[in-house]
């Protein structure tokens, strides 16, 4: 496998709840809209989904309740088996996989948090932890000294033998996120990981998760209805609606160049300086006009705001963090998304 | 001195053996313990016991088990108990008749004692009806027989439907003012009287002899025109020439054995011995005594029994 | 039904009122009316209207008799039946052996009441602590030193292999109930009827097709206890959360991983409250058992009440609740206890310190059981005993009661109960099935409504109409009492958690104290009546009650009250207003298992004598007449499956209703 192959790959996947799905699969119009369906019986949970996500990729999936991601991140885990079309894992169908084959991949290679953490009540800290470990088999003591390990890195020493009840609800998806990574899974499913927090402990555990992801390098799909946070994980979002997805790209090319209504609208009240990086703004280098102080491709606008009034040229250069020149950015087109253009519409 | 005991025994049945072999070539016992079952009441426990022992004596392994007065006739005929020992013509003589019916189980004899079952009052009554014990007081002193349930009428505590007694035709048949209340055990008529010993109220109970019951409270019982037969059957016998029942109980009741139909082939010595086995009623009312007034275990009581009583038993195994 | 809604074009109001079950509301309340004017102007009813119709009554005894002589005698079952209770037997013969040196393999027993005393001590201490440990070792000193030693090894020897099977059948029907449905389909009904099924009308089949013996009380008390453990265990498995049960499989299980590490672990609080039950169950049949055989202490206790001996079969008593809370603690404290973990390299002796301090005090108590008889065996002779204090106690409270016992006796009986009676078996049929049908139909539709009309119709069909009456005049009352003690208790309790803890664990002793026990001192102080029948009834009838009353109120979520409380409420206002409606519904399940409970005990206060179904059983008894003691016990089973049926139908529709679960 070259890097270049992705590590999840799903083509027109559909996943469909009704009377007899298999059947009404095959009749079905690939481009039936929800209530179409609907209005045969059936409720299309996942709707013709294709996605790729490559290795070391964080891919959040984004939606409001009942959009579907919940079932897409389960179809991609085999939690619920699709209707129609096709999941590569590492070039390997998923839906023919049998059982055993299945058990393989979860105990080797797959890792999955849940909203509402999931701890199994009569274990202990450290027992939850190496629960993966004991379904494979291992020695006890190598359980709990890989368990110990992890309990390490997700800072809970000294709580190993509390039980889940006596722990807050940060605590508990440590301890949920710590059991997903005992095994070493190579895939990452995060379902909702931080909703059931207050506020601060959610940035709070973001900031871990993204100290984690650093170290790691998971490849990792993550589950969020907060448009923020996806917003300050990921790598790229993909944004479900009834079932389809509607965008899926990086976040300044969604703020930028929304490709549907609903993104439109999602978008309207959103401050885009905030979100959108010079990198993302900028132009492929032209010609010969990039010259003098480059800007860092990684700030986003509004960080470097003062820069871009004071500035007087046209087009600064952007250079990524290594240094590399990487665009050029308009000076005009960054006022406007700073302070909107002058016919008053940042469309 | 018992191991004496027990060869003089052991000699005894190998002669017994012997003098029965040319006739029964298998006459030995099988060696499954002999099933006994036991009740709720004393004198059944002891003499259970009694009898156990006494197979014992002959070798037999004996086991006991609890079970109720009524169903065990069911267990006897299917062979899960091996015998009966008190069979009580008024209490179980349906639940027997019923199941002699059915097949399985058979008439091991009667013992010597007899049983009565009637009317029944403490002596403190007395004081308040002095007309006792003829039956015709009852009507005169029904009111101070009287309960809230009963009204005007005299109640007459009865014992469980189920030992099938015919008091309430007997009230109709010899127009007597009272009403017939069935207690729906033994226990519960007991502890009536119990109750009514406290205060010295008068109460005319169902009672049964030999019971140890007329150990703590003396008592009698009522005097009604004498058992005839066919006076259950034929209305023309006795004083009310329209009405059956127009009697008081035989006073003279059987008191039975019962054994399971195999019991004769699986164990023939044990099944002779168990032909033999009767009682008096002072026997009997001396086995409940101690356990019922001298606290002893059943099994410890029979061992007594049996030591104080030897030539009652000796005959037996012979 | 096609007539009225033709009807109902009639008009808007005749529309919304006229259904099915007006129509049935209407025919009971006319036939009563009707059955009322007829009887002051001096006539009856035709009997055809006021009892069931003869041709309605069916001989449904003669074919269940024939039905069971066929596959008991002729298709062989028995045979069968008898082959599984001798395996169950093999098991009662050693704890028989081993517990009170029954002669059967292995022939080691009996064992020394110190060890046993000492390893129940140790098991206690080990699983929570000392207060544990002292409650173990003490009920086992306890029944030592009152010289009850045999006997309740003869029951523990029952109890030990019945439990057990109780529960790992439970368990195990209970997963298959979850897993295939339709098996839970067929399971349930017939978890309900073994559930109200009167005991003593499946004791003769019992007879027939196992036997008398140990064996057949094991059996009974396995067929008596695995119900709430199926029950609970299919709760508990289909409570576990989804996302549990994921992360389980996201864990790499396999199903059978899936299913005994995550999936039973995590209902566990359920299948715990099962365990629970099956103890005090298998408790609660200790006496009723020894009728056919079960040997022990139920055995003696019955013999004891029999010779009027109340005190030494109230010590009897207080050993069963014993052996109860002990059981229930330590299963409990065992399905809590959380393996220890030791470092690699810890010796053995470390590890394992329990055990060898048990070893250790075992040998201590086998030398001392070795060259001290009495460290061996307490004789009766030399026992304890409180009997005859708590015989004076009795006596003095029977006296110092006894008037304010004969005035209530005299006022019910004259004033109430008679007139009672009478006007049950005044109604007639027609108006009480039709009633029962609108109550079903006010309950859940259609539906309902066929249920209780088919109930009621087969009580009907059964040929014991009035005392099925009396039966239900007994029990209604009875239950009206317990709401009127038990309601008021539980609301009294919940005040606080410690008041709470203690009338539950009151609660609990009630529950397992023999309700035989009950019936002398209740016929002492009232007499052979209804009253005292109803008065044994209501002591362990009330229990359910007050113990749902706790719970419901104490599980009222407290932003409720603070919100009543902000609104300005009273105490009295908020508990009126917002504890007690939002309570309903668990109070209603109290109500259900208090119905329960008072059918239980109608057919054992038989034994005190009452004119209802109970006693026609107690008859089939003695006739060994399978066929009629089917029909009876069907009948009480009926009436509680009926009641059971709109209860839990209703109560579930107002939890959807106010949204509590």
């Amino acid at each position: 496998m070259t890097n270049n192959t992705p590590v999840i790959s799903c083509k027109n996947i559909w996943k469909l709840y009704g009377a007899n799905p298999e059947s009404y699969m095959k009749t079905v119009n690939p481009n039936a809209s929800f209530e179409e369906i609907r209005a045969d019986g059936y409720i299309s949970a996942v709707r013709n989904v294709s996605l790729e996500i490559q290795k070391g990729e964080m891919l959040v999936i984004m939606g409001l309740s009942g959009s579907g991601k919940s079932t897409l991140v389960r179809c991609l885990s085999r939690l619920v088996d699709i209707t129609g079309g096709e999941i590569l894992v590492e070039g390997e169908n998923l839906s023919e996989m049998n059982e055993k084959e299945l058990i393989e991949l979860r105990r080797n290679k797959m890792g999955m948090v849940f909203q509402n953490f999931a701890l199994l009540p009569h274990r202990t800290v450290l027992d939850n932890i190496a629960f993966p470990l004991e379904m494979r088999g291992q020695d006890r003591h190598e359980c709990r000294e890989r368990a110990m390990e992890v309990i390490k890195l997700v800072d809970l020493q000294g709580r190993e033998d509390y039980f889940p009840r006596e722990l807050s609800g940060g605590q508990q998806q440590r301890v949920g996120i710590a059991r997903s990574l005992a095994i070493e899974p190579d895939i990452w499913f995060l379902d909702e990981p931080f909703s059931a927090l207050d506020p601060l402990i959610r940035r709070e555990m973001q900031d871990e998760f993204l100290r984690l992801q650093e170290m790691l390098g998971k490849t990792i799909v993550f589950i969020t209805h907060d448009f923020d946070e996806a917003l300050r994980l990921a790598d790229r979002i993909a944004i479900m609606k009834d079932g389809v997805v509607e965008q899926c790209d990086t976040a300044d090319k969604i703020v930028l160049n929304p490709a549907t209504d609903y993104i439109k609208k999602f978008i309207e009240d959103i401050e885009k300086s905030r979100i959108v990086h010079a990198r993302g703004l900028a132009d492929p280098i032209a010609d010969e006009d990039v010259s003098g102080e480059a800007i860092d491709g990684n700030a986003t606008i509004l960080e470097l705001s003062r820069q871009l009034v004071e500035d007087e040229r046209t087009n600064i250069p952007v250079v990524s963090g290594k240094g590399k020149l990487i665009g050029v950015l308009n000076r005009k087109k960054a006022l406007d998304l700073l302070f909107g253009s002058h016919n008053g519409a940042s469309k | 001195m018992k191991s004496n005991f027990k060869n003089a025994i052991a000699a005894l049945t190998f002669g017994l053996a012997l003098s029965v072999a040319p006739m029964i070539a298998s006459a030995e016992d099988s060696s499954d313990p002999i099933i006994i079952p036991i009740h709720n009441w004393s004198s059944q426990i002891v003499m259970s016991h009694v009898v156990g022992q006494l197979f014992q004596k002959l070798g037999n392994s004996v086991e006991y088990v609890s079970t109720d007065s009524q169903a065990v006739y069911e267990a006897v005929r299917q062979g899960d108990a091996t015998l009966e020992l008190e069979v009580w013509e008024g209490a179980f003589g349906a639940s027997f008749n019923a199941a002699l019916e059915k097949g399985g189980i058979h008439d091991a004899g009667d013992h010597n004692a007899v049983t009565r079952e009637d009317w029944w009052y403490p002596l403190w009554t007395k004081e308040s009806c002095p007309g006792l014990p003829d039956w015709k007081a009852l009507n005169e002193c029904a009111a101070k027989f009287a309960t809230p349930e009963t009204g005007d009428k005299g109640r007459f505590l009865g014992g469980p439907v189920d030992w099938l007694k015919h008091d309430a035709e007997r009230v109709d048949a010899l127009d007597i003012n009272f009403t017939v209340v069935n207690a729906g055990s033994a226990a519960a008529l007991w502890a009536e009287l119990a109750s009514a010993e406290k205060t010295k109220r008068p109460v005319v109970i169902f009672n049964w002899t030999p019971n140890f019951v007329e150990a703590l409270y003396p008592g009698e019982f009522v005097e009604f025109p004498k058992w005839v037969e066919g006076c259950n059957k034929d209305p023309s016998v006795g004083p009310n020439p329209d009405k059956t029942y127009d009697c008081g109980n035989p006073a003279t009741g059987y008191l039975k054995k019962a054994a399971w139909d195999g019991m004769k082939d699986k164990w023939p010595k044990a099944h002779t011995l168990l032909t033999k086995i009767s009682f008096t009623n002072p026997q009997i009312a001396e086995m409940a005594k101690l356990v019922d007034i001298d606290e002893m275990e059943p099994e410890d009581a029979a061992s007594a029994w049996l030591k104080a009583n030897e030539s009652v038993w000796s005959g037996w195994l012979k | 039904m096609n007539a009225f809604n033709l009807s109902s074009s009639n008009g808007l109001l005749v529309k919304k009122s006229f259904n099915l079950g007006t129509v049935l509301w209407m025919l009971a309340l006319a036939l009563v009316i009707l059955k009322f004017i007829s009887w002051t102007m001096g006539a009856g009813l035709p009997v055809w209207l006021s009892k069931p119709p003869n041709f309605l009554v069916w001989p449904f005894a003669d074919w269940i008799n024939a039905f069971f002589n066929f596959i008991s005698e002729d298709l062989g079952l028995k045979s069968l039946t008898r082959l599984f209770a001798s395996g169950v037997e093999w098991f009662l013969d050693i704890t028989a052996n081993l517990l009170y040196g029954k002669s059967r393999w292995p022939r080691i027993g009996p064992i020394p009441w110190t060890v046993i005393a000492v390893t129940a001590f140790m098991a206690g201490y080990a699983l929570r602590g000392w207060k544990l440990g002292i409650l173990a070792g003490g009920t086992f000193v306890w029944v030592a030193v009152m010289g009850q030693w045999k006997w309740t090894m003869e029951t523990m020897s029952v109890i030990v292999v019945a439990a057990p099977l109780a529960i790992v059948m439970g368990l195990l029907l209970g997963i298959l109930a979850w897993r295939y449905k339709n098996f839970e389909n067929i399971l349930s009904p017939i978890l309900n009827l073994a559930q109200t099924y009167p005991h003593f009308a499946y004791m003769v089949p019992v007879i027939v097709f196992i036997g008398v013996g140990p064996k057949a009380g094991a059996i009974v008390t396995i067929i008596f206890a695995v119900p709430p453990m199926v029950r609970m265990s299919l709760l508990g498995m289909k409570k576990v959360p989804k996302e549990v049960i994921e992360s389980g499989q996201m864990s790499g299980c396999t199903k059978r991983q899936l299913l005994w590490s995550v999936r039973v672990p995590t209902a566990r609080t359920e299948i715990l409250i099962g365990v629970n039950q099956v103890i005090m169950q298998c408790l609660a049949m200790v006496v009723l058992a020894s009728f056919i055989g079960m040997p022990g202490l139920g055995q003696k206790l019955l013999q004891l009440l029999q010779a009027l001996k109340i005190g030494r079969s109230f010590e009897i008593g207080v050993t069963i609740v014993l052996l109860a809370i002990t059981l229930d603690r330590c299963s409990k404290a065992w399905a809590e206890k959380q393996p220890e973990h030791f470092e690699r390299g810890t010796s053995w002796a470390v590890r394992n310190k329990m055990l060898l301090i048990w070893l250790g005090l075992m040998a201590v108590a086998f030398i001392l059981a070795y060259f001290i008889p009495i460290a061996h065996e307490i004789k009766r002779t030399q026992a304890f005993s409180i009997a005859k204090y708590l015989d004076d106690w009795l006596d003095l409270f029977v006296r110092f009661v006894q008037p304010a016992a004969d005035w209530l006796r005299a006022f019910l009986i004259v004033n109430i109960l008679i007139p009672l009676r009478e006007f049950y078996l005044w109604l007639p049929f027609w108006s009480v099935l039709a009633f029962f049908g609108f109550l079903g139909w006010r309950v859940g539709k259609l539906y309902s409504c066929l249920v209780c009309l088919a109930y009621v119709g087969l009580i009907g069909m059964s040929s014991w109409w009035d005392r099925s009456m009396i039966t239900a005049y007994t029990v209604s009352f009875s239950v009206f009492v317990c709401c009127l003690i038990g309601l008021p208790l539980g609301i009294w309790a919940s005040a606080n958690e410690k008041r709470a803890l203690k009338v539950l664990l009151i609660c609990d002793t009630a529950q397992t104290f023999p309700s035989f026990i009950y019936l002398i001192p209740v016929v002492m102080l009232f007499g052979v009546n209804d009253v005292a029948v109803i008065g044994a009834v209501v002591v362990s009838g009330m229990v359910p009650m007050a113990r749902y009353t706790i719970e419901g109120l104490r599980g009222v979520p407290t932003q409720m009250l603070e919100a009543g409380q902000m609104s300005g409420a009273t105490t009295m206002q908020s508990l009126w207003n917002i504890k007690l409606p939002l309570a309903v519904p668990t109070i209603m399940i109290g109500l259900n298992q208090t119905v329960m409970f008072s059918l239980f005990m109608m057919i054992i206060a038989a034994f005190i004598g009452t004119q209802g179904l109970g006693q026609e059983l107690q008859r089939s008894l003695s006739a060994a007449d399978v066929g009629k003691g089917t029909v009876l016990g069907l009948c009480v089973a009926f009436m509680g499956l009926m009641i059971d049926h709109m209860i839990t139908r209703w109560s579930k529709e107002r939890k959807a209703a106010l949204g509590v679960e």
